[in-house]
């Protein structure tokens, strides 16, 4: 069970942030139509770690790059035009967009890992209209402290609060 | 002595309205709301868009048809006659990737450089740039005799574990394209993806929404995805800028590899990227200039937008003119007779008519976007785009072919002119890019709808401190609104 509130203006939804935050309430989701600094400031979240896998990613491919071309040549040891059998310059071409490739795409995963998407269930405490020009607040909670939460929201200027199972 | 200022005029006084830089805001929208609207509005199909995507889904037939005659009656129909074995294919080949160059540039590099006019064209331009490469990749694969054995490129190892060669320009080329290929179009569809869930939440044809629903990965715009939304397209943005400066550099290799005279020049890496973000840049002109009026969005797609880009345009322009210059400067400095040679053919020699287009639309006609004037005027940008695509398209050619008819040995310079099949599959082409790009912009959106909102006043409980300062041209001047893609 929770409660679902829609905001039509930015500075009621962050106001109402920061005074739920300030009542020790922090397990909650914030919804947005575009990232707005303001939001994040008030949520003040953790750096996202996104990064990591774009830096894994970026290196794996990078060393896959390197090594198929070298081993390949390793493999067949034809000497062309007297040069090396394993050329690490032209070969810094493939390790080199295997790393774009490799890290690209293990950065998108990333983003779904943490961002926990592709979701195919509803959400529960989620409006459409939190995509289009309204801001919402979700938070789930037990029943005793929801009178206590609504109040907060409906202070703030929330333009609808409705408690969702 | 004590200077006097000089007393401004009124006209110094009054307000001009290009400032510097684009300006990034749009006076014209209100709210969230109707960035939806007026953005989800133009998805409806009409009589005139029908009507275009009939024509380009029947020049592809066209092209499609004449390649089937290509592959039934073999490849001598396309015009080739030794020594000119690259022709029309190749150019097209090197013509379109150019094409995909500008939508990873405004995609990502502006965006790092957080260039805001980038806001509102930017899906046009990556749309673009996919539906170029799809279109680059098909010119190898019809220019090989047996099509059917394309996949020989591809790097794995046969029965005997004999594999590619790395050491070649055209495996390069197939690991830059294929990388440049998956990177855009993932690029394409994460930066969908919200806009996408918006289309989902404001169906009302159930199965358009499933299946909206399906293409939205469930995206609910928590603050949350928000944030690891923000710091994946950072990220792909830092991936896509060297790509975008590797693919042509490989692409240009294919040439600066060989020692064939006019080919063989550590310039080439540059002088293609420069010339590939040019050309694009005509194309987006060529293609959002016509949405811009067809669609009704000029209130998106601002004359400050049209302004800066076609001073990127013309800094392109002059940075692809001054390479021209260069190469020439490089032949004399050499001392190569054989390289003196060509580029006196260049321009004076056979193929001077040639030569005489790529200056003319490339360098000569783009100088005319130093004018104020002209800049900010939509309808000659979009007449100089189609200048910039054809002298950009005459620039390719006149890198191959003068370069094959016109090699060491006298007595093997030649000729080369296109037979019916190599301007039917040019023509195929375009009809082929230009069927994707319709349907896409009637099936999802073509302007950023969540970058869009990023760049639009947020309705407020009190006052903004600053609404009331608007000038007499409509621009908010004191506001500055985030800059899109600061988030996280």
């Amino acid at each position: 069970m929770g409660i679902v509130a829609a905001f039509h203006e930015l500075d009621a939804t962050v106001d109402a942030i920061e005074d739920l935050k300030s009542q020790k309430i922090t397990d909650f989701t914030v919804y947005t139509p575009t990232p707005r600094h303001e939001i994040e400031d008030a949520v003040n979240p953790p750096p996202s770690p996104v990064r990591r896998f774009t830096l894994i990613g970026g290196f794996c491919g990078a060393c896959f790059g390197y090594w198929i071309a070298i081993w390949t040549s390793d493999y067949w040891p034809l000497v062309v035009g007297g040069k090396a059998v394993a050329s690490w310059i032209p070969y810094t071409i493939i390790g080199f967009e295997l790393m774009v490739l490799v890290g690209s795409l293990s950065t998108v995963a990333g983003m779904f890992i943490n961002s926990r998407i592709p979701k195919i269930t509803l959400t529960v405490g989620f409006d459409p209209r939190f995509t289009s020009g309204h801001f919402g607040i979700w938070i789930p909670s037990a029943a005793d402290s929801a009178r206590v939460i609504e109040d907060t929201l409906r202070k703030h200027g929330a333009e609808e609060v409705r408690r969702e199972d | 002595m004590a200077t006097v200022a000089r007393p401004r005029t009124a006209a110094e006084l009054s307000p001009r309205p290009n400032v510097a830089s684009a300006n990034q805001q749009l006076p014209g929208v209100i709210d969230y709301e109707q960035v939806d609207r007026d953005i989800g509005g133009i998805l409806t199909p009409t009589a005139g868009w029908f009507g275009a995507l009939a024509i380009a889904i029947a020049l592809f037939l066209w092209g499609a048809g004449t390649w089937t005659y290509q592959i039934y009656w073999g490849l001598g129909n396309a015009g080739y006659n030794p020594p000119v074995m690259w022709g029309v294919y190749i150019i097209s080949f090197v013509f379109w990737i150019g094409i995909g160059h500008a939508g990873t540039l405004i995609s990502a590099i502006l965006y790092l450089f957080r260039a805001g006019f980038r806001t509102t064209i930017y899906r046009c331009a990556e749309a673009m740039t996919v539906f170029a490469v799809m279109t680059a990749g098909l010119f190898p694969i019809i220019h090989i005799g047996r099509p059917w054995k394309f996949f020989w490129l591809i790097a794995y190892p046969n029965w005997r574990l004999i594999w590619p060669n790395f050491k070649s320009p055209l495996i390069w080329d197939v690991f830059a394209i294929s990388t440049y290929l998956t990177v855009s179009a993932t690029f394409l569809y994460v930066g969908l993806v919200p806009d996408i869930a918006v289309l989902r939440d404001r169906a009302t044809n159930p199965l358009k929404k499933r299946i909206l629903a399906v293409m939205s990965l469930g995206w609910r715009n928590s603050e949350k995805e928000w944030r690891h939304f923000a710091r994946m397209y950072l990220f792909l943005a830092a991936f896509s800028t060297p790509l975008v400066l590797s693919v042509h550099s490989v692409v240009s290799f294919d040439f600066a590899m060989a020692i064939n005279p006019g080919w063989h020049t550590t310039i080439f890496p540059p002088y293609f990227v420069a010339g590939a973000i040019f050309s694009g840049l005509g194309m987006v002109f060529t293609i959002i200039i016509p949405i811009r009026k067809f669609f009704r969005l000029q209130h998106y797609v601002t004359i400050n937008h049209l302004d800066a880009a076609a001073k990127l345009c013309l800094t392109t322009s002059m940075i692809v003119g001054c390479a021209y210059l260069v190469e020439f400067w490089i032949a004399w400095y050499s001392g190569n007779q054989f390289e003196q040679m060509y580029f006196w053919n260049r321009v004076f020699g056979q193929w001077w008519w040639a030569a005489w287009i790529m200056i003319t639309c490339n360098m000569i006609f783009p100088l005319s976007l130093f004018s104020q004037k002209l800049r900010r005027n939509p309808a000659w940008l979009f007449i100089l785009s189609i200048f910039i695509n054809l002298g950009m398209w005459f620039e390719r050619f006149v890198i191959i072919v003068p370069t094959l008819s016109h090699e060491f040995e006298p007595w093997q310079w030649s000729s080369y002119v296109p037979s019916w099949v190599d301007i039917s599959i040019l023509i195929g082409s375009f009809g082929w890019f230009f069927m994707w790009f319709l349907l896409f912009i009637k099936q999802l959106p073509v302007i950023a709808i969540a970058e869009v909102k990023e760049i639009v006043l947020p309705r407020l409980r009190a006052p903004h401190p600053h609404e009331d300062a608007i000038d007499v041209t409509g621009q908010h001047q004191t506001y500055e609104p985030d800059t899109p893609g600061e988030f996280a």
